[in-house]
């Protein structure tokens, strides 16, 4: 039985000249939500890694901007970059994450980016 | 009265960090993952970055309207105008972990002020800010801008009324922030080079804006601990 051959140098090959995330760019196939979708995080567990900061599970949030495809932090992380995923930049009401934010800056915002597995229809 | 402290003690030795990092190094360069060429050219690079590129960026967004709107639809393109090529400056034709190849310049208006952090770690836009500040990485920082972001600006010496939206970008994927200030009353008639001037560091992270005549960073506010350590 040959040795499994695994090309620790494939990340780099494919973004050298092109940049990360743009190397993934046309890999993520449609994307499931649009600009002003209503959202709401999801809380997945992560044992190992991410990057879906515990304060915005299970908020409501609406999509700003799609910004890239790229894979997930959970499997890029793992050196898996077989499945990209749409990215979306999404704003969350300050007073939808913290209920005792106060009343008299109800327009405060907080914005980040998010990939699609963590985000479902509101 | 108080008892007086005794002076820091000096550090004239490498911290645990340090030698972690170079026994991290040593056994890259021993297994081939990079050689020792590569990490001086590496540390080079970092060491010739600032964030004049960022203040040159927001000039030539205020004075050029078209400009502006590609800086904000696509700032890794508006960059190659001040000189930053995201992708291939870097010697690794790729970019890293920590400095991804996506930049986003976050336009303010009269009502809408943006301030960047990353509650995750510290991404900073190095490639066309430099390494960040000491406080941009402290958890303090970062733990307490998503939840009381006005008192924090308070700190800084940014002060904003309630009818400005203050939004705070929690950087925590592959993009990196900017933020583009709103150009200030004053400053009618200058030329690209004077409004360079006023764009500091502090104003491209959002925690200033820029004024006539202020071309460099605010000192941190520093307060006396509550309970401090006894030497």
């Amino acid at each position: 039985m040959s040795k499994p051959h695994f090309d620790r140098e494939h990340h780099v090959k494919k973004a050298t000249g092109i940049g990360d995330p743009q190397c993934f760019k046309g890999e993520a196939g449609p994307a499931k939500f649009k600009v002003g979708d209503k959202v709401r995080i999801k809380d997945l567990p992560d044992i190992f890694y991410s990057r879906t900061q515990v304060y915005t599970r299970g908020a409501p949030a609406t999509v700003a901007e799609l910004v890239y495809e790229s894979p997930a932090a959970e499997d890029e992380s793992w050196d898996n970059t077989d499945n990209p995923v749409w990215f979306y930049s999404v704003v969350f009401k300050q007073k939808d994450l913290w209920p005792d934010y106060p009343d008299t800056f109800a327009n405060d915002t907080v914005e980040t980016e998010l990939p699609e597995r963590w985000l479902e229809p509101l | 009265m108080a008892e007086k402290h005794k002076p820091a003690p000096m550090v004239d030795e490498v911290s645990e960090f340090e030698v972690l990092e170079i026994a991290v190094r040593e056994l890259a360069i021993e297994k081939g993952l990079f050689t020792a060429e590569d990490h001086q050219h590496w540390t080079e690079y970092m060491h010739t970055l600032g964030p004049l590129p960022a203040a040159r960026l927001v000039a030539k967004a205020w004075l050029d309207p078209e400009y502006k709107k590609l800086a904000v639809k696509d700032g890794v393109k508006a960059s190659l105008d001040v000189g930053v090529d995201w992708v291939n400056s870097m010697p690794t034709k790729f970019g890293t972990p920590s400095d991804y190849c996506n930049l986003r310049v976050l336009e303010d208006t009269p009502k809408l002020k943006h301030v960047v952090v990353c509650t995750l770690c510290s991404c900073y836009p190095r490639p066309i800010l430099g390494q960040s500040p000491e406080w941009y990485r402290t958890p303090n920082y970062r733990r307490r801008l998503v939840r009381w972001p006005r008192q924090v600006l308070a700190e800084f010496g940014l002060q904003l009324p309630e009818d400005v939206e203050v939004r705070v970008e929690d950087s925590n994927q592959k993009s990196r922030f900017i933020v583009l200030p709103v150009r200030p009353e004053g400053t009618e008639g200058w030329t690209e080079d004077q409004l360079a001037e006023i764009v500091t560091r502090d104003c491209l992270i959002g925690v200033a804006v820029p004024r006539p005549g202020k071309t460099v960073n605010d000192p941190r506010p520093v307060r006396p601990a509550i309970n401090p350590y006894k030497h």
